[in-house]
This record gives C-alpha cells, sequence and structure tokens, in this order.
C-alpha cells in the first residue's frame, strides 16, 4: 500500500511547490509592475533594490565573513539614512541587504543562490570564499544574476568571457605576489628567498606573480621552496629545511591563522630571523602579528589598498572615523575591525553606489555595463596609490596594491625594501 | 647534522601533543572497552572552559584546575546519561555514539565561543633552550616532560593499584566484576572522568600552540589514533612511543625522501598502521588477547 502512495505524495510535493513558485513569480511581477514598469529586472522597484550576500558567517571564517557584511551595511545604512542613492534613470532608491550564511560551504552556497533567485534578489555581492563562489557561478551565468565585487582572489571571476556576470573586488593573488617581487628586486641589495606556500591555487597564484616579478632581476635568487596543505597543524619541518638555505627574505604565502603565528613563533626560535611577506589576509597586526611575536624580525611586508583603522596614522583620518562610527551603528559592529574584509565591503558599498549613478535603466544588464565602467575610483578608505578599476579585462576591481611594512602597531607604506 | 636534529626535535614535539589524546583514549579503551571519538572534541570544550575562568581575571594555573575539575565531571555525566546505554551493546553503535558526540561538543564550543582563533596563555614561556644544536623550546620541552609524567602516572594506576586492577576488571568483563562486588557503574564513570581530565590538561597545553577552535584537535585525534593503533590500545607507554615515533618519522621522511615531501607525510603513519597490524596484530607493546577455550 505504502508504494502505491509515495507518486501521491511526489505529486502532492510538485504541485505545492509549483503553486509556490507561481505565487513567487506573481509576486515579481507585481514587484515589476508597481515598479518601474515591464522592462525592469527582479529585485529592484522605483523606491528600493535589494542585494544579497552569500558568506560565511557560522565556521571557522566566520570573523572575516561578519566583516564582509557589516561594512556593505554600513555604507548603505549610512546612504539609506541620508535619503539612498540616485540612480542613472533619475529615481532614487533605497538598497536593502540581505544576507545568507553559508558556513564557507559550497553546497550550502549554491542553496543560498537559489534562496535569493527566489526572494528577489537584484545582484549577489560581497561575499568572502573561493570555492563558495565558484559553486553558484555557472548557475548565476544561466540566471542571469550579478555576482560582483565578491571577496576571493581567484582570477576565474575576471576573466570577462567565461565570467559574463561576475567581477572579482579583491587583487588577484598574483597582483599580490607581483606587487612584493617588484619592491624586492628595485631594491640595491643582494637578497636570497625562501618560498613556503599552500599547496594550492591560492599559493601558486603568489608564488607565479612573485616569481615573475623577480624574473629579470640579478641580484634576487630563490633559495629554498616548500609546500604545506591547508589542513596541516604544523609547518615546523618545513621552516627547518628552509632556515638551512640562509635565505634573508622568507615569501609565506599561506592563508591559516594559526600556522602563520605558530610559524612566526618557530622561525625565531630556531634563530631564523628573515624579512618576511606576508598576504594581506593573514598579516592582521592584533589576530596575527602581536601574537606571533613578529617585532623579532627585521621587517614584516604585506600589502594593502585599505587603510588600517588601528593603525595610530590613521587614527584621526576621516575616513577611517566615519567608517568606523557607521560600522557601529549600521552594521551591527562595535568593535575595532579585527579583519580588513569590513574595510573591503565597506568600498564595495562605494563602488555599487557608484555604478548605481550610472545605471540608465533598472535592469541587470544596464547594471553590469555601468558596474564595468569605473576608472580611477577613490572609494573611502582606499590608500593613496590606490584606485578601484573595473574597466581592464582580466582584472578585478582593484588590481592595485601598495607593500606595506609592519611598524609594531599597524601597517605604513614602504617605499623601498629595507 | 644540525637540521637533522632539529627535525628529531620538532617532531618529538608535535608527537607529544598525539600523544596527550592518545592516552587518553587508551584510558578509556581500558576503563570501558569502548574507542572515544570525542576525546579531541571533549578536551577542547575543558580548554574553552580554563578560557572562560581566564576571561573572569582567574589566574592561569587556577582556571586550569578548575576547568580539570568541571572535565571529570561532565566527563563522568556523558558515560552515566549518553554513552551508558550504548556500552553493552553493538560496538559499532558505541562509535557511532561517540563520533556524534565529538559533533556535538564542538558545536556547543562553536556556539559559545565561535569560530575566531582565541589566543590561550601558555603556562611556560616561549623562550628556548640549545641541545646537542638543536632549539628546543621551554614550552614544547615542559609539554612532552608533562606527557611522560602522566604516562607513567597512568602506567602506576593501571598496574600497581587497586582502582587500575578495578577498572581493567570492570573493561574486561563487567558481569563477573559485578558479581565480585564492584561498583561497576561508578567505575565506569570514573574511567570516562578521569580520561575527560586527561583530555583538559592535553587541551590546555596545545592551545597556546595551535590558538583555540572547535576544531583544534580534530587532526590530531587522526594521529592520536593512528598512535594508539599503532602502540597498542592497552598500553600507556605502547602509544607515546608510537605518538613520538610518527612525529619523528613523518618530519624526517617529508624532508629526506623527495618523493613523499611535505604533501604525502600524512600517509606515513597509516602505511606504517598497515604494516605493523599485519605483523604484530595487537600493536608494538599491545598486550595479546588469549581466550581459553
Amino acid at each position: 500500500m505504502k508504494i502505491s502512495k509515495r507518486p501521491g505524495g511526489v505529486l502532492g510535493i510538485v504541485a505545492m511547490t509549483s503553486i509556490v513558485a507561481l505565487s513567487l513569480s506573481g509576486c515579481t511581477r507585481d514587484g515589476a509592475g508597481q515598479g518601474g514598469g515591464s522592462g525592469s529586472s527582479p529585485g529592484i522597484t522605483d523606491s528600493a533594490i535589494t542585494l544579497g550576500i552569500t558568506t560565511p558567517l557560522s565556521g571557522a571564517t566566520a570573523g572575516p565573513g561578519k566583516c564582509t557584511v557589516a561594512g556593505v551595511s554600513a555604507y548603505f545604512g549610512a546612504v539609506n539614512a541620508a535619503g539612498g542613492v540616485k540612480f542613472g534613470d533619475g529615481k532614487t532608491r533605497t538598497v536593502t541587504i540581505k544576507s545568507y550564511d553559508d558556513a564557507y560551504d559550497p553546497q550550502k552556497s549554491l542553496a543560498n543562490f537559489q534562496q535569493m533567485v527566489s526572494d528577489n534578489v537584484f545582484a549577489a555581492t560581497a561575499g568572502l570564499g573561493t570555492p563558495t563562489n565558484r559553486a553558484f557561478r555557472e548557475a548565476a551565468i544561466s540566471q542571469k544574476v550579478p555576482q560582483v565585487l565578491v571577496m576571493t582572489g581567484d582570477p576565474l571571476f575576471s576573466d570577462r568571457k567565461q565570467s559574463p556576470w561576475q567581477l572579482g573586488f579583491v587583487p588577484i593573488y598574483q597582483n599580490e605576489g607581483a606587487a612584493f617581487g617588484k619592491l624586492l628586486s628595485a631594491s640595491k641589495g643582494q637578497h636570497k628567498v625562501a618560498i613556503l606556500s599552500q599547496n594550492d591555487d591560492y599559493g601558486k597564484g603568489y608564488v607565479a606573480g612573485f616569481k615573475e616579478a623577480i624574473k629579470d632581476a640579478s641580484n634576487i635568487s630563490v633559495v629554498g621552496e616548500q609546500t604545506y596543505e591547508a589542513t596541516d597543524t604544523s609547518v615546523d619541518a618545513q621552516l627547518t629545511q628552509l632556515a638551512s638555505s640562509g635565505a634573508d627574505v622568507f615569501f609565506n604565502a599561506m592563508s591559516v591563522t594559526p600556522l602563520t603565528i605558530s610559524a612566526l613563533q618557530k622561525a625565531q626560535q630556531i634563530g631564523w630571523k628573515p624579512s618576511w611577506f606576508l598576504p594581506s589576509n593573514t598579516s592582521s597586526p592584533t589576530a596575527i602579528l602581536e601574537p606571533g611575536g613578529a617585532a623579532a624580525y627585521p621587517g614584516i611586508y604585506s600589502v594593502s589598498f585599505a587603510k588600517a583603522p588601528q593603525s595610530p596614522a590613521f587614527a584621526k583620518d576621516p575616513d577611517v572615523t566615519k567608517f568606523l562610527s557607521e560600522l557601529k551603528q549600521y552594521g551591527n559592529y562595535p568593535d575595532m575591525p579585527a579583519f580588513p574584509h569590513c574595510m573591503w565591503s565597506y568600498m564595495v558599498g562605494a563602488t555599487l553606489e557608484q555604478a548605481f549613478k550610472s545605471m540608465t535603466e533598472p535592469t541587470r544588464d544596464s547594471f553590469m555595463t555601468a558596474l564595468r565602467n569605473i576608472k580611477d575610483l577613490k572609494a573611502p578608505l582606499m590608500l593613496s596609490g590606490t584606485a578601484v578599476d573595473t574597466t581592464v579585462d582580466g582584472q578585478p576591481a582593484v588590481s592595485s596594491v601598495v607593500v606595506q611594512k609592519y611598524n609594531g602597531k599597524g601597517y605604513a607604506t614602504a617605499e623601498n625594501f629595507g | 647534522m644540525g637540521t637533522f636534529i632539529q627535525l628529531v626535535v620538532d617532531g618529538l614535539s608535535t608527537g607529544s601533543i598525539y600523544a596527550a589524546l592518545a592516552l587518553a583514549i587508551v584510558l578509556v579503551n581500558q576503563a570501558t572497552g569502548l574507542i572515544n571519538f570525542a576525546q579531541g572534541g571533549m578536551a577542547v570544550l575543558s580548554a574553552y572552559i580554563a578560557y572562560a575562568f581566564l576571561g573572569l581575571g582567574v589566574p592561569l594555573p587556577l582556571a586550569i584546575l578548575v576547568a580539570v575539575v568541571a572535565s571529570f565531571l561532565l566527563g563522568a555525566l556523558a558515560e552515566r546519561f549518553l554513552v551508558r546505554r550504548f556500552e553493552r551493546g553493538d560496538p559499532d553503535t558505541a562509535v557511532v555514539v561517540t563520533i556524534g558526540l565529538l559533533t556535538l561538543v564542538t558545536g556547543i564550543s562553536a556556539l559559545l565561543w565561535g569560530y575566531n582563533n582565541l589566543g590561550f596563555p601558555s603556562l611556560f614561556p616561549l623562550t628556548s633552550v640549545e641541545i646537542l644544536g638543536a632549539v628546543v623550546s621551554v614550552r614544547s620541552l615542559a609539554t612532552t616532560v608533562t606527557i611522560v609524567l602522566i604516562m607513567v602516572v597512568l602506567q602506576l594506576l593501571f598496574l600497581r593499584t587497586k582502582l587500575g586492577l578495578a577498572l581493567r576488571a570492570v573493561a574486561d568483563n563487567p558481569g563477573s566484576a559485578a558479581f565480585s562486588g564492584l561498583p561497576v557503574g561508578r567505575l565506569l564513570m570514573v574511567g570516562w572522568g578521569l580520561a575527560a581530565t586527561l583530555g583538559a590538561i592535553a587541551g590546555v597545553l596545545v592551545a597556546p600552540q595551535l590558538t583555540l577552535t572547535p576544531g583544534m584537535l580534530d587532526t590530531a585525534l587522526v594521529y592520536a589514533l593512528a598512535a594508539v593503533i599503532l602502540g597498542g590500545l592497552s598500553s600507556p607507554i605502547g602509544c607515546v612511543v608510537a605518538a613520538s615515533a610518527i612525529g619523528v618519522l613523518e618530519n624526517l621522511v617529508a624532508v629526506y625522501v623527495p618523493l613523499i615531501g611535505h604533501d604525502l607525510k600524512i600517509a606515513v603513519p597509516f602505511v606504517l598502521i598497515f604494516v605493523i597490524l599485519i605483523l604484530r596484530p595487537q600493536g608494538l607493546f599491545g598486550r595479546k588477547v588469549v581466550v581459553r577455550v
């Protein structure tokens, strides 16, 4: 008897789903009908636009993930309070942010994307994570939903042919590695470099960018190269091996916070004190360098394009004070941000606002055209020497970075190596 | 030569982390006949308890003491109200229950403290001393010494005390143990409580190095299980020796066997298990189980 019941159950589910789908699409049409006429895309009316963020809000990457929501919410919270954004079609709209937790799990981010589509989200933005953003990239392309200004250093998102509805925000891994390589090649002295990298696209991207930048420099030689797995709990053996190479510069393309801390501790214990290069996402002064005892090294270099709010140099900067107060008021983030993602997503807000101002129709097509046409935008919190430029194929919205040196408290821009 | 000695010393200090967890697993196994997959998760929870008391301004040694006592109670309660129902049933079911417990305990830690890496202060300074040309941090030296001390105490407990004898009797044959007047239920609770205590010590010893996160000991648990199988489920000395051997061997193989390197070194302990189990199924130091027919 059970068997005969089943088709009925399935039918029931199908029927229910269709009813839900119908009523949802009905809502969409109503929304659009009340709003900007028959031609507008889902998620935008005459008075509002809805953006979705799928990002880790729980799990190991929740710290940076929460920042991605807080920054965008802070930016648009202040904009909405001032009346909203005047779009290129002449209408003023407020911006609504919907956030979805994917716990850095690709399956969840895909499900979240489907949820966004049924929630009538105009575009997905600012979400953190390479695997999670990759998971719904193809779905976004086939449904023509913008997936833009996402926090991944994966070059795939900035390749227009392969990713017509995407655009990465942060510099790709290669940009960061190259910036450090350039600074090092320009230095006067001879330098021996040891490299430790994560055995995946992240580590390989950094190393490729770095090696490309030093390939014509006769004063730089790579004397040791090791890898580790992202799941490893210790890199002591690699460090011991690299220390014996006698390198005076250590290029550490590592993405794991506790490993970076213990590496900083271990190298000084075994008496190896080179200058370090660390990627932008594992170079936080409070979360990594202080516990790692980084002051023992002649120099810790990293790259950045955002002003660091915890640095005394920017304590009175008007951008920074405005950012911190909006983060508290609208971003539900009362603490000093420990991760740069808070600043980055705040800039995402500014970049989106710029695109909104110049999109002439309330459609996703018009939005993408406007978004890909931003040049030399000095978003708030950007360091001098960096700017948003979305016009170059193959490059993310921000591809310019400034090498910075740790000064015991925060970072300051480094003109020269040493 | 300097590099070689350094690699050995580093391996020993990594091995001591595996050993700490392995000892707790052996303890539970000796006392209840189970393998507790949640041992790592429980150790992390204990470290979080110490962390919470630190946050209240309690000095570090006292906070650790509180965590140790709390862990004993939590371990005993977990045995009494959760594991007890599955102890005499199918061992496979019990294994699944402890895996479920691992997920639950990790979830509780995450719920209360989040997934961000939290810095945990160490009892021992980060200074280092030089031994035979290798640099040894005082912290890892002290960790190793603590683990060895615990190992000796455990070995004595099991082989030289009445409590140890009773614990072993209960694990070996609960029916006969009950007939000879042993309080089986209470002894099982004591076994779990002691293992949780040991886990708590392991947790606070390694937390400064790994930084506190709910999944801090997940990888270490895999190695600890390897050490337990390798050293023999019944031997505290065996599992400490095996854990140290795994740590050292992994380092040496990664550096001196280019084919394996750092990316494949995690396979080393498991290949070793495979070989040892074929040659000596009870583990290197384990007692052979003899059944009279």
